[in-house]
C-alpha cells in the first residue's frame, strides 16, 4: 500500500512538472529500477528510458548543423598532393566505380580540383586548417577532428536523417529526442530540446529541411524539438495577443483555474489536474524566453568575442550567442542548423560567406563557455550529412570549381563536453575520396556521442513494434574511445 | 501485495497478466507467448536470418524436437536449464541482450511445460466467430448487446458503471463524436426537453445524417491515408490532390459500405466500368510521399513508394507492422521477408515515375470536372466519340462528293477563299523570270528589278518559289509599316535548306536604333517573331515549341492584336497556332521605324540565305484563325487543283482530300463543329475543376525483387503477387492484382480487417481501442481489453453489410458510452485509464476539433465542404524555415475571407512544415499513415489557445454576439457563451469567478482604452461599430478564459 501511494504520489509530481504519460512513466521507471534490483518483474518498464548508464561527460549539448555537406577538401582535410594533379582525371583506383549522384554520373570527365585555399598548421596538435577560418584555427587544441567520417546516403534528403536520427528513412526520432528522452530537463521553464535554423549570409544553395528532423519518431512526442525562430515571437504564440499585458493574462489564468479546479472536484480527471500546470508553465515561459532572448544584459566583453554578426537576429553567429544562453539557462539539446554548404558550383564565389558565417562564432561559443565554466559539460558538435568530391563538377579553373556530394569520407569535430581536445582522428588518401585509417561510420559517431552522454548505446533502447530501437541501429558498431577525454 | 500490484499496473490494466500469479488456467496467447517473446523469439523466432543454433520456440513441433520443450517434464526440458544456469555461457537469455526473465516468470512456464506445453496460434491470426453474448447479473443495465460484454467484465471486478451522464452533457459529446463541432444550443434544448422516449436515438439520428458527419469521420481516415498538399521531399512543392479528400468525406456521407470503400480505394483505377469517382478513390495509394530531389537515384525512391504502399495498407486494413519485414524476416510476426516483397509486388506496377516534377500534377492523373459537372461531362465525353464515329463514317463515305468537286473546281477558285481585304502587301515570288518579281503594295502592282538573275527553285504553293540570295535583295521602303497600337498579321511558305538557322525572314527593324521594329524570326529552327521598341527592355519576344525541320515546306503566320501584351502575338505554323516561349515580354513604346522592309535579312543583318519562300503577305489586321486555316491550306489546295490530277501522287491526293473536308465539305464542318463544342465544353469543364493523382498498372504482370537487407541495389529472388502464408489463402478467382488483394481483405476468413477497423472506429468514440495499438494486432501489438467484445462486433459488422453509420450508432447507442465521465478514486485506482469502461469517456479533443469548436462557438466557422485546401491565420516564417528557395510552399500567405473560417481539414498541410497550432496538438505531419494520434498535455498547447489570433478572434466574435443577443445582464451573456461553447449553463459559482474576472477585465480597459482597441481590432473579420470598445474588450477576454477552460478542450 505504501508502494502505490508513493507511485500516486510520483506520477502526480510528475504531471505538474511536465505533463504527459509518458514522463508519468519516466517516474515509474526510476522506481522500477530500484524494485528491479530487488526481483520484482519489470514489463512496466518497456516504454521508459532509465536514466543514464554512467556518469555523463556531457550534460549538455550544441550540435551546429552545416545542411548541405561542407567541403572538408577545403577546410580540414589538406591534400597538398592534389596541386600535381590539377584537372587530371581521377584515377579508377581511387574511384574504385563507387556510385555517385544522376548530377555527375554522366559527366564525361572527373578532372582533379585541389583546393584553392592555402593551408597552415595550428596549435600544439598541429591541425591543418584552411585559411578561410582564422578564428577557428586559434581554437584547434580543443577540439577533437574526425577526418574520417563515411555514411551510405549520397543525396541530401536521406543524408540529414540518416545523421540526424541514425536512419535514411524520415520517421525515426533525431539525437536531440533521444538525449532528452535519455536525460530529461533541467529546466522547468523552458523547452529541453530547442532548434534554431540560422539564416545564412548567402543563400544560392540552400537545401531543404523538415520538422521532421527535429521530429520525436516513435519516442513521445514530449521529446520532440521546439523550433525557436529569430525576432519578436521566439515560440509560436508565446507573446499575447495585442492589449494584453502579463497582469491581464494573470487574471485569465486566475479564472482559468479556479474553474478547472472545480471541475476537477466534480469529475476527478487527473489531466484535469496536468492541464492547471501546464497553463501554470506556458505563463513562466511567457517571462522566461523574453529573458533568454533579450540580449541587453550581455556585457560588451560578448559582443568583442563573438563579433558584429552577433547582432544580427537570426545569423548563426547570433544563434550561438543564444545557444549559449539556452545552455545557461538548463536546455538541455541545442539544435542549430546551418545552410547553404551545397557547393555543386561557385565554391570560391560561396566559400568564404559560409565560413564567414560560422567562423568567428565557433571561437565565441568555445571561449564563451570556457569561460563560464561550461565548457566541460557542453558537447559542441560540427559537421554536415556528407562531404564532397575532390573531382570537379561543371566548369574548373584553379580559382573556382564545384563539388559533388561525397560519402565515402568527411570530416567532422566536437568540442567540450568530454571529447578529447586536440584530437586529429582518422585519415583519407591523397584524394581525399577514400578512408584510409580509422574509419568512423555515423553509427560509430552515435554510439560515441551516446557514451559522452551517459549513455551504451546498446543498452540506450525504446520498445516500439515489438523491438528494442536504438539510434545505432542493428549493424554492429562500436564507441570510439580515443575520442574521449 | 506490493508485488501484484505491480504487476498490474506493468500490463496497465489490461485484463492479461494478473490472473496467472492466481492460479487460473494458463492459456500461451495470455501468459506464456509474451514471455518467450520478449525474452526468446529475437533469437529463437521467426526471422531465420537471427536464429541462433538452429532453434526455434514459437512453434511447438519445432520445440519439442530439439528437446527445448519436453511436455509434461520441465526439468527435462533443456529451455528450463538454461534459463535457471548460473554459467554466464550457458545461461540464456545471454546478459550480452539486457533481458531478464523472472523467478515469477520461469516459474509460469514451468507449470506451462507441466500442463503439457500447449501453444496457441497468436488470436488476431484466428478468424473472429460471433461469441455468445454473456449473461450479466444486473439485467437492466445494457442498451446494447456491448454493454452486456463491458458489464460482464465489471462485475467480475466488482466496478459499478457510472450512472448515465445528464442530457446536456450527452448532447455535445454526441455532436462531438458524431460531426466534430459542438451541438447548436437550439438542438440541444430540443432534445433536453424531447419527452420521447426516443428522444435520444432522434437526436442520434440527425447527427448522422448531418454533412458533417462525413467531414469529422473523413479526417480520421485521411491521418491513416497520409493524405496532405504537398510531395513532402526536398522541393515539398504543392500537390493538387483534394479531390481525394472530398472523395473521402463524401464516402462516408453516402455511408458507403466498408467493403466497397476498401475495394475502391484499393484498386477504383482497376474496376470494370470504373468511374471518375472510383479512380479518385485509388488516389489513397497516391498520398505517399515523393521526391524530386537533383541527383536521387530512380530505383532508390520507386522502392520507397512501394514500400510505403505496403506498409500503409498492412497497417490499415490488417494492422500489421509489415515493414518490419523489409531487411529481414518479421521477429514475431509470421511475415517472412519474401512475403513482404510478394505483397509489395502488388503495389509495384504503377506507371508512377520515381520523380515528382515538382509539379502539381504529378501522372498518372485524371481530370475531375465539378461535381455538378460530372454528369454532363461524362456524357458530352460519350457524345464526343459518338461525332467521332460520325465523321470517320463520313470520311469513308464522301469519296464520290469529293470526286465530283476536284472535276469542277479551278485554281482561281480556291485562291477566292483566301481573305482579300486588308492585304497590304502581297509577294508570291513564284514569277520565275529571270531577274524581276511582282508585288502588289497597298493594292498597286509593282515590279522589283534585280540586277543578278534570281534562283528558282520548285514552290509548294505555286510551281516555282524564290532561293534568297543576298545578290537578289527583296527591299520595300512602305511595306509593313506599323505602330505597336496598329494589328497586323504576316506569313509566308518556307522551306530552310538546313538544321540550325537563325535570322530574319521578313523584317522591318532598325538595329541602330535599338533593333526597332518588328520581324518574322528563325532561331534555331524554330520560328519566333520580335516587337521592339528597344532591345532588351521595351520588348517582345516569343518562339514556338516546335522545331522545323529542313527540307520541308511550311507555312509560318504571325499576328499582332495592337494590345503591346505578349499574349497579343500569335504564331501559326501550316494553319495551327503554336505553344510559345516567352523571351521578352514588355513592350510599352512605338516600333515604328523608317528602315525599310525586307526579305531575308534585317536592315543590316540577320541574313537567312538559301531559303526558299513563296507567297509572302502582310495584312493590316488581326486575322481570325480560320482565316489563317485559308490562307495556309488554300493556297497549297490551289497549286495541287491547278495540276492535272494524274500527276498528282497519292500523298498529294490525299493531302487536297484532308484538305478539302474541312474547308469545303459542309456535312464534315457540321460535324467537327460540333466535335469542337464538345471538346470545349469538356475542356472549360475541366478547367472549372480539379485533377486527381490517380494509379495505373503497367502492362506488363506485376512482380517485385527481394532485396537484401531492404536496399535498392541489393536485388534477389524475384517474386510475384501473394499474400502471407500464415493467413487465409486468396481464393482462385481472385485476380493477382490489387483489385484481387481488396477482395482478400474482405473475405470472412479474414482474421484481421473487421476486427482492425471496427477497433479503429471504438477508438475514435472512447479516446483507445479494445487493442490499445490500433496499428499493431500482431504478436508485438497489445491484447484486447475484451476479446469477446471485439470479435462480436467484428463479426456484426461484416455481417451487417458493412455498414459504417450502423456500426457507430452501436457504439453511442451504448449504455456504456452514456455512462458520466464522473472518476472516483475507487476507480482512478482499479482503472486509470478507463480500460475496464468504468465510465463515459472524456478526453482532449484532436487539434481540428478544438479550433472547430472555438470557431463553431463564435459563429465565424464556415459551412463550405470541400474544394481547395485553405491557408488560415499561421505566424509568419514557419514555412519559410524550413523550405527551399524556389519551393512554391515556402512563402505562406494567409487567405483572407471565408477560407479564414473554414473547418480545419481543409488547411493546407504542408508536409515539412504541417499546420503550426495543430501540429502542437499532436497532428501528424501526415509523412506516413498514422492510425492513432499522440495525446500529450503541454504549455506550447496553453500558448495556442490563449493567443492564436484564430482563437482571440472568435472569442471576441463570440463576445460581440454576446453583446448583441446575449440578453440585458452580464448573467444572461454569459449564459449565452456557456451554451454555445459548452452547451450548458455555468453553475453559482463558475459564475461568480467568471463575473469577478469580468470586473477585473472591465476595471482594466475602462483605463486602458488604447489596449482595448488593439484587442478588438486583432483578426480580419468586422464587429458591430456601435459596439462599446471597453465592453467588447472585457468580453473577449472573459471568452478567452471560457475557451481555455479544460472543459472546453474536451469531450
Amino acid at each position: 500500500m505504501e508502494l502505490n501511494h508513493l507511485l500516486q504520489e510520483m506520477n502526480r509530481r510528475h504531471f505538474f512538472r511536465q505533463g504527459g504519460n509518458a514522463v508519468s512513466l519516466a517516474a515509474l521507471a526510476t522506481l522500477l529500477g530500484r524494485e528491479g534490483a530487488q526481483g520484482a518483474p519489470a514489463p512496466a518498464a518497456r516504454h521508459v528510458a532509465s536514466g543514464p548508464h554512467f556518469a555523463p561527460k556531457a550534460k549538455q549539448v550544441i550540435y551546429l548543423h552545416m545542411v548541405g555537406g561542407p567541403s572538408q577538401l577545403d577546410l580540414y582535410d589538406y591534400k597538398p598532393m592534389m596541386n600535381d594533379w590539377y584537372d587530371k582525371d581521377l584515377p579508377d583506383s581511387i574511384r574504385k566505380g563507387q556510385r555517385l549522384t544522376t548530377m555527375t554520373s554522366g559527366q564525361a570527365r572527373f578532372p582533379i580540383a585541389p583546393s584553392k585555399y592555402k593551408f597552415a598548421q595550428h596549435g600544439e596538435s598541429g591541425m591543418w586548417v584552411s585559411e578561410v577560418l582564422p578564428w577557428t584555427a586559434k581554437c584547434v587544441d580543443e577540439m577533437c577532428f574526425i577526418r574520417s567520417m563515411h555514411t551510405e546516403a549520397i543525396n541530401h534528403e536521406p543524408a540529414i536523417s540518416y545523421m540526424q536520427t541514425g536512419n535514411q528513412v524520415t520517421g525515426r526520432p533525431c539525437l536531440g529526442s533521444w538525449t532528452s528522452y535519455g536525460l530529461g530537463s533541467m529546466n522547468d521553464d523552458l523547452p529541453t530540446f530547442v532548434v534554431l535554423v540560422a539564416k545564412p549570409s548567402n543563400t544560392e544553395q540552400v537545401q531543404a529541411i523538415s520538422a521532421r528532423l527535429w521530429s520525436s519518431g516513435y519516442l513521445p512526442s514530449d521529446f520532440a524539438g521546439v523550433s525557436f525562430r529569430a525576432g519578436a515571437d521566439p515560440i509560436l504564440y508565446i507573446n499575447n495577443p495585442p492589449g494584453v499585458p502579463k497582469e491581464i493574462r494573470r487574471k485569465t489564468l486566475d479564472g482559468i483555474r479556479a474553474i478547472n479546479e472545480l471541475n476537477y472536484q466534480s469529475l476527478g480527471d487527473s489531466e484535469t489536474q496536468s492541464r492547471i500546470q501546464q497553463y501554470e508553465l506556458a505563463f513562466r515561459m511567457q517571462a522566461s524566453v523574453p529573458d533568454l532572448t533579450d540580449l541587453a544584459s550581455e556585457p560588451a566583453s560578448t559582443f568583442e568575442l563573438y563579433g558584429d554578426e552577433v547582432k544580427k537576429p537570426g545569423s548563426l553567429t547570433h544563434c550561438m550567442l543564444l545557444a549559449r544562453r539556452m545552455v545557461e539557462r538548463g536546455v538541455r539539446f541545442v539544435q542549430i542548423y546551418h545552410n547553404n554548404w551545397d557547393h555543386h558550383g561557385n565554391l570560391a564565389g560561396r566559400m568564404p560567406d559560409q565560413c564567414k558565417d560560422v567562423d568567428r562564432a565557433t571561437y565565441g561559443l568555445i571561449n564563451d563557455l570556457k569561460s563560464r565554466g561550461l565548457f566541460d559539460e557542453t558537447l559542441i558538435i560540427w559537421g554536415g550529412e556528407f562531404g564532397r568530391t575532390i573531382y570537379s563538377q561543371g566548369g574548373l579553373s584553379k580559382e573556382n570549381y564545384g563539388r559533388d556530394h561525397h560519402p565515402r569520407c568527411f570530416t567532422m569535430w566536437m568540442a567540450g563536453g568530454g571529447s578529447k581536445g586536440g584530437t586529429i582522428y582518422g585519415e583519407t588518401d591523397d584524394f581525399s575520396y577514400n578512408i584510409v585509417k580509422d574509419p568512423v561510420h555515423i553509427h560509430d559517431f552515435h554510439a560515441t556521442v551516446l557514451q559522452l552522454l551517459g549513455f551504451d548505446h546498446e543498452r540506450f533502447t525504446y520498445k516500439f513494434q515489438g523491438l528494442d530501437q536504438r539510434l545505432t541501429g542493428v549493424e554492429p558498431c562500436r564507441v570510439v574511445k580515443e575520442l574521449i577525454a | 501485495m506490493k508485488l501484484e500490484w505491480v504487476a498490474g499496473f506493468g500490463f496497465l490494466f489490461g485484463m492479461a497478466g494478473l490472473g496467472t500469479l492466481r492460479g487460473d488456467d494458463l492459456e500461451y496467447n495470455r501468459d506464456v507467448r509474451p514471455i518467450l517473446a520478449e525474452a526468446c523469439f529475437r533469437c529463437h523466432g521467426p526471422d531465420s536470418a537471427a536464429r541462433k543454433g538452429d532453434l526455434r520456440l514459437d512453434q511447438r513441433d519445432r520445440a519439442i524436437e530439439t528437446k527445448a520443450i519436453v511436455p509434461g517434464k520441465p526439468d527435462e526440458s533443456e529451455i528450463i536449464a538454461r534459463l535457471e544456469s548460473t554459467d554466464p555461457e550457458v545461461v540464456m537469455p545471454p546478459p550480452a541482450i539486457h533481458k531478464i526473465v523472472t523467478p515469477e516468470q520461469k516459474e509460469l512456464l514451468k507449470r506451462w511445460i507441466v500442463e503439457g506445453a500447449e501453444y496457441q496460434p497468436h488470436w488476431s491470426f484466428i478468424a473472429p466467430v460471433r461469441p455468445p453474448v454473456p449473461d450479466v447479473k444486473n439485467k437492466d443495465w445494457a442498451k446494447s448487446p456491448i454493454d452486456d460484454f463491458i458489464l460482464s467484465s465489471l462485475e467480475k471486478s466488482g466496478i459499478e458503471p457510472a450512472p448515465e451522464a445528464d442530457r446536456r452533457t450527452l448532447a455535445r459529446r454526441l455532436s462531438l463524436d458524431l460531426t466534430g463541432l459542438p451541438p447548436d444550443p437550439s438542438d440541444v434544448d430540443a432534445f433536453v426537453n424531447d419527452p420521447s422516449p426516443q428522444a435520444y436515438e432522434a437526436y442520434v439520428d440527425k447527427l448522422l445524417a448531418s454533412d458533417r458527419w462525413g467531414e469529422h469521420r473523413g479526417r480520421y481516415w485521411l491521418d491513416a491515408a497520409r493524405y496532405a498538399d504537398t510531395h513532402g521531399i526536398h522541393f515539398d512543392n504543392f500537390r493538387e490532390i483534394w479531390a481525394y479528400r472530398d472523395w473521402v468525406i463524401n464516402a462516408f456521407n453516402r455511408n458507403m459500405p466498408f467493403d466497397q470503400f476498401t475495394i475502391e480505394q484499393l484498386a477504383g483505377d482497376l474496376l470494370p466500368d470504373r468511374t471518375i469517382d472510383q479512380q479518385i478513390a485509388s488516389g489513397f495509394n497516391r498520398c505517399n510521399m515523393t521526391t524530386n530531389e537533383g541527383g536521387v537515384i530512380p530505383e532508390e525512391y520507386l522502392v520507397l513508394y512501394t514500400r510505403d504502399r505496403t506498409e500503409t495498407t498492412a497497417q490499415v486494413w490488417m494492422g500489421l507492422t509489415a515493414g518490419c519485414a523489409v531487411c529481414h524476416d518479421h521477429k514475431y510476426d509470421p511475415i517472412s521477408q519474401r512475403e513482404f516483397y510478394q505483397l509489395a509486388s502488388f503495389f509495384n506496377n504503377t506507371t508512377q515515375g520515381a520523380m515528382d516534377g515538382n509539379i502539381p500534377n504529378t501522372p498518372p492523373i485524371i481530370q475531375v470536372p465539378k461535381v455538378e459537372d460530372r454528369d454532363r461531362y461524362e456524357k458530352a465525353g460519350a457524345e464526343l466519340g459518338a461525332v467521332k464515329t460520325e465523321i470517320e463514317t463520313h470520311v469513308a463515305q464522301c469519296k464520290p462528293a469529293f470526286d465530283q468537286w476536284q472535276a469542277t473546281t479551278t485554281p482561281d477558285a480556291l485562291l477566292s477563299m483566301v481573305p482579300k481585304e486588308h492585304l497590304a502587301f502581297h509577294a508570291p515570288l513564284s514569277d520565275g523570270t529571270e531577274n524581276q518579281v511582282t508585288l502588289t503594295v497597298a493594292g498597286q502592282p509593282r515590279e522589283l528589278t534585280m540586277t543578278t538573275p534570281i534562283a528558282w527553285e520548285p514552290g509548294y504553293a505555286a510551281p516555282k518559289a524564290i532561293k534568297t540570295r543576298p545578290e537578289t535583295p527583296i527591299e520595300v521602303a512602305d511595306a509593313g509599316d506599323f505602330e505597336s497600337d496598329q494589328p497586323f498579321s504576316c506569313g509566308a511558305w518556307v522551306k530552310l535548306p538546313a538544321d540550325g538557322m537563325t535570322g530574319a525572314l521578313i523584317a522591318r527593324m532598325d538595329e541602330s536604333s535599338g533593333y526597332r521594329g518588328w520581324d518574322m524570326w528563325i532561331q534555331g529552327n524554330k520560328f519566333g517573331s520580335h516587337l521592339i521598341h528597344s532591345w532588351p527592355g521595351d520588348a517582345i519576344k516569343v518562339v514556338a515549341q516546335q522545331k522545323l525541320q529542313p527540307g520541308i515546306w511550311y507555312h509560318l503566320m504571325l499576328t499582332y492584336d495592337a494590345s503591346k501584351k505578349v499574349e497579343g502575338v500569335k504564331l501559326y505554323i501550316n494553319g495551327q497556332p503554336q505553344p510559345v516561349d516567352i523571351e521578352a515580354r514588355d513592350l510599352k513604346g512605338s516600333i515604328r521605324t523608317s528602315a525599310p522592309f525586307k526579305v531575308a535579312q534585317r536592315n543590316s543583318s540577320a541574313r537567312l540565305d538559301g531559303i526558299v519562300m513563296g507567297d509572302v503577305r502582310i495584312y493590316s489586321a488581326l486575322l481570325a484563325p480560320a482565316d489563317i486555316a485559308r490562307v495556309a491550306g488554300a493556297t497549297r489546295a490551289s497549286y495541287l487543283v491547278g495540276r492535272p490530277a494524274a500527276e498528282r501522287s497519292p500523298q498529294e491526293a490525299d493531302e487536297l482530300f484532308k484538305w478539302w473536308l474541312p474547308a469545303v465539305d459542309a456535312t464534315y464542318q457540321q460535324l467537327s463543329a460540333k466535335n469542337a463544342a464538345l471538346a470545349a465544353e469538356r475542356s472549360a469543364m475541366e478547367a472549372g475543376g480539379t485533377i486527381a493523382h490517380v494509379m495505373q498498372e503497367k502492362g506488363e504482370s506485376a512482380m517485385a525483387f527481394i532485396l537484401h537487407r531492404g536496399e535498392y541495389d541489393q536485388r534477389r529472388d524475384q517474386v510475384t503477387p501473394k499474400t502471407p502464408d500464415a493467413l487465409p489463402p486468396m481464393k482462385s478467382d481472385q485476380p493477382l492484382n490489387r483489385v484481387g488483394l481488396a477482395q482478400w481483405l474482405l473475405q470472412p476468413e479474414h482474421p484481421l480487417t473487421t476486427r482492425v477497423t471496427v477497433n479503429r472506429f471504438w477508438q475514435e468514440i472512447f479516446g483507445a481501442g479494445l487493442v490499445r495499438s490500433a496499428g499493431d494486432f500482431g504478436i508485438s501489438g497489445e491484447l484486447p481489453s475484451h476479446p469477446a467484445l471485439l470479435d462480436w462486433m467484428a463479426v456484426d459488422f461484416r455481417e451487417n453489410g458493412w455498414d459504417v453509420k450502423r456500426m457507430y450508432k452501436m457504439l453511442v447507442m451504448s449504455a456504456t458510452y452514456r455512462q458520466s465521465a464522473i472518476t472516483t478514486p475507487e476507480k482512478r485506482e482499479k482503472d486509470p485509464e478507463n480500460r475496464l469502461l468504468t465510465r463515459g469517456p472524456r478526453f482532449r479533443m484532436d487539434a481540428e476539433m478544438i479550433r472547430d469548436s472555438a470557431l463553431a462557438a463564435s459563429g465565424l466557422l464556415s459551412a463550405k465542404i470541400g474544394g481547395p485546401s485553405v491557408k488560415p491565420y499561421q505566424p509568419e516564417g514557419v514555412w519559410e524555415a524550413v523550405a527551399m528557395i524556389g519551393s512554391n510552399t515556402r512563402d505562406y500567405r494567409p487567405d483572407s475571407g471565408e477560407n479564414l473560417y473554414r473547418r480545419s481539414m481543409y488547411t493546407f498541410w504542408k508536409r515539412a512544415a504541417p499546420p503550426a497550432s495543430m501540429e502542437i496538438f499532436n497532428a501528424p505531419n501526415r509523412e506516413v499513415c498514422t492510425v492513432r494520434r499522440e495525446r500529450t498535455n503541454t504549455p506550447l498547447q496553453a500558448l495556442v489557445t490563449l493567443n492564436d489570433p484564430q482563437f482571440v478572434e472568435s472569442a471576441r466574435h463570440l463576445a460581440d454576439l454576446a453583446l448583441q443577443e446575449g440578453g440585458d445582464s452580464d448573467e444572461k451573456r454569459l449564459d449565452y457563451i456557456s451554451r454555445r461553447m459548452l452547451s450548458r449553463s455555468f453553475n453559482p459559482a463558475e459564475t461568480k469567478i467568471l463575473l469577478e474576472s469580468l470586473a477585473e477585465m472591465h476595471a482594466y480597459y475602462t483605463k486602458e482604452t488604447l489596449d482595448a482597441q488593439k484587442l478588438i481590432g486583432f483578426g480580419e473579420s468586422k464587429f458591430n461599430p456601435s459596439t462599446d470598445p471597453v465592453a467588447l474588450a472585457s468580453w473577449t477576454m472573459l471568452v478567452n478564459e471560457v475557451f481555455n477552460l479544460d472543459e472546453s478542450l474536451n469531450k
